[in-house]
């Protein structure tokens, strides 16, 4: 077994919520053309038929308001470009189009193709070009949050393609049931922000499995102290409260909340790992986003294992059924460990959120058959953790 | 080592009075769901088609959070294990009233 490997004794999730890789990462391709970012000349046409390139634009806050749509029919929208014929081709040309349809103003509808350049995430690209980004990190569901969630939680979203209240079926279970009721009994916990903020999606599980429930500063606590568990799924802030000692921004970077309090939050959940030696050699952190939100995209999701499910036509809102053989757009994803080389760009393969518990699974657990096709057929990512000997020269944030 | 400033966030960038977006607006909805299963004395007979900004949102999440995860009450003092450890090492401990300003998005309002 590699030494990083062989050192590796947890793994560390952090969801964020609703960017698009090209409009997060994008820029990178001119710093290194190995990444699969944005040349400058991608477009799509607006409702006059003008065309609109990508544009380094982006801002912090107070842009994409309304929040671009991504639920399922839009996202098809998006990616189809409105083709609705048997032999359609993904072509990434209808996101322009989509948010067209919100506001009826076509100025506003061109910006769903601005990109932040690197200087303005410098948490996010500084971990990018440090450690492994994939090129090919897809949403599980060309669809919104919850039934994306859903597949880094069970594999699968039990035939969801919305934002409806989910019921979990047998046999799958999550990945933290798995751990806990396996034999050697690992330890996995979900650190939510603060009770605010909560979880999102599993509420099934914090009304019946409280114990796998913790907050973030229990998080930040069990960093310092070595105590965090073999594994870690955390969520950022989902909205703007008052907490006991003042205003708490929303930290998951969704329309319209604040991109640089995600920044923050990102940097905190690295330095809260990387400032404990021991942990920091043991311990592979993947933050990735949930989904796309609407934002433009040029790479066009691959088809995928189907996953036992349909999703009716009345369910998908497209007029045509769903049977979860098609991955939602590509979003950023990145994977930090002192044991993978420096500026590693992982290419050719595809990924999606059903990679987290297949990879959680597969390091733990090993075999374990009572898993949805899809996370039996996902890529895993802990191959990527191949130096001989660990770095010592990660950055640091301050 | 690189060290990297990270810019924080206006205050202006705060805005509890923001409308809830339709994610916030299915979380709110899976609580409820949740706490309709809670014993009567347990529930907040909020009635949810009224929360309009995302603070009412949070107000509501909170209580229900509170009511299915009494754990997540539990404060953690960050500064001051890092100061224990610095001194010869320790492990967590809780203090109830004061939570951590090791956290990074919370803003002295």
């Amino acid at each position: 077994m590699p030494p990083g490997l062989d050192s590796l004794k947890h793994i560390v999730v952090l969801m964020m919520e609703n960017r698009s890789f090209d409009h997060m990462l994008g820029a990178l391709k001119a710093k290194d053309p190995r990444i699969d970012g944005l040349t400058g000349n991608e477009s799509n046409l607006d409702i006059t038929g003008a065309g609109v390139k990508v544009q380094p634009q982006a801002e912090f806050q107070s842009q994409l308001d309304p929040d671009p749509d991504h639920h399922f029919p839009a996202v098809d929208i998006q990616i189809f470009n409105g083709d609705n014929s048997a032999n359609r081709v993904a072509n990434m040309q209808g996101f322009v189009k989509s948010y067209f349809q919100q506001q009826h103003d076509v100025n506003h509808s061109r910006k769903i193709m601005y990109y932040f350049t690197p200087d303005k995430l410098p948490v996010l690209t500084t971990l990018a070009t440090e450690f492994a980004v994939f090129n090919g990190w897809f949403g599980s569901i060309p669809g919104p949050t919850i039934c994306n969630r859903a597949f880094a939680h069970y594999g699968t979203s039990f035939g969801q393609v919305s934002m409806d209240v989910f019921y979990v079926k047998e046999p799958y279970k999550s990945i933290y049931e798995r751990m806990i009721n396996a034999n050697p009994a690992h330890t996995a916990k979900i650190y939510y922000f603060d009770q605010a903020s909560s979880t999102m999606e599993i509420v099934n599980l914090l009304q019946h499995q409280p114990n796998l429930f913790g907050t973030y500063d229990q998080f930040l606590a069990d960093c310092q102290s070595g105590t965090l568990p073999d594994y870690s799924f955390v969520e950022p802030n989902y909205n703007d409260h008052d907490g006991d000692s003042g205003a708490i921004l929303a930290s998951d970077q969704h329309p319209d909340h604040h991109v640089q309090a995600g920044e923050l939050f990102i940097a905190s959940v690295y330095n809260a790992i990387k400032q404990n030696s021991t942990l920091w050699r043991s311990t592979a952190l993947l933050v990735v986003y949930d989904e796309h939100g609407g934002i433009y995209d040029h790479v066009p999701p691959p088809a995928c294992t189907k996953d036992g499910f349909i999703a009716q036509p009345n369910d998908t809102g497209t007029g045509r059924a769903f049977e979860f053989d098609r991955l939602g757009v590509r979003v950023p994803a990145i994977l930090v460990s002192p044991w993978i080389p420096k500026g590693t760009v992982v290419s050719g393969r595809t990924f999606e959120h059903a990679s987290i518990p297949a990879t959680v699974t597969k390091f733990f657990l090993g075999d374990y058959d009572q898993r949805s096709p899809r996370e039996k057929s996902a890529e895993t990512f802990l191959d990527l953790l191949s130096l001989p000997v660990m770095r010592t020269d990660g950055p640091e944030f301050q | 080592m690189a060290v990297i400033k990270v810019p924080k966030p206006p205050r202006s960038a705060f805005n509890k009075n923001r409308p809830v977006s339709a994610l916030l607006k299915n979380q709110v909805l899976h609580l409820q769901q949740a706490e309709f299963r809670l014993p009567v004395r347990q529930q907040t007979n909020i009635y949810i088609n009224k929360i309009r900004t995302e603070g009412e949102a949070a107000e509501y999440i909170e209580r229900v959070t509170r009511e299915l995860h009494p754990e997540g009450a539990r404060r953690f003092d960050i500064a001051a294990m890092s100061e224990r450890k610095s001194g010869g090492g320790t492990k967590a401990k809780t203090k109830p009233k004061r939570k951590s300003d090791a956290n990074p998005n919370r803003k002295k309002s």
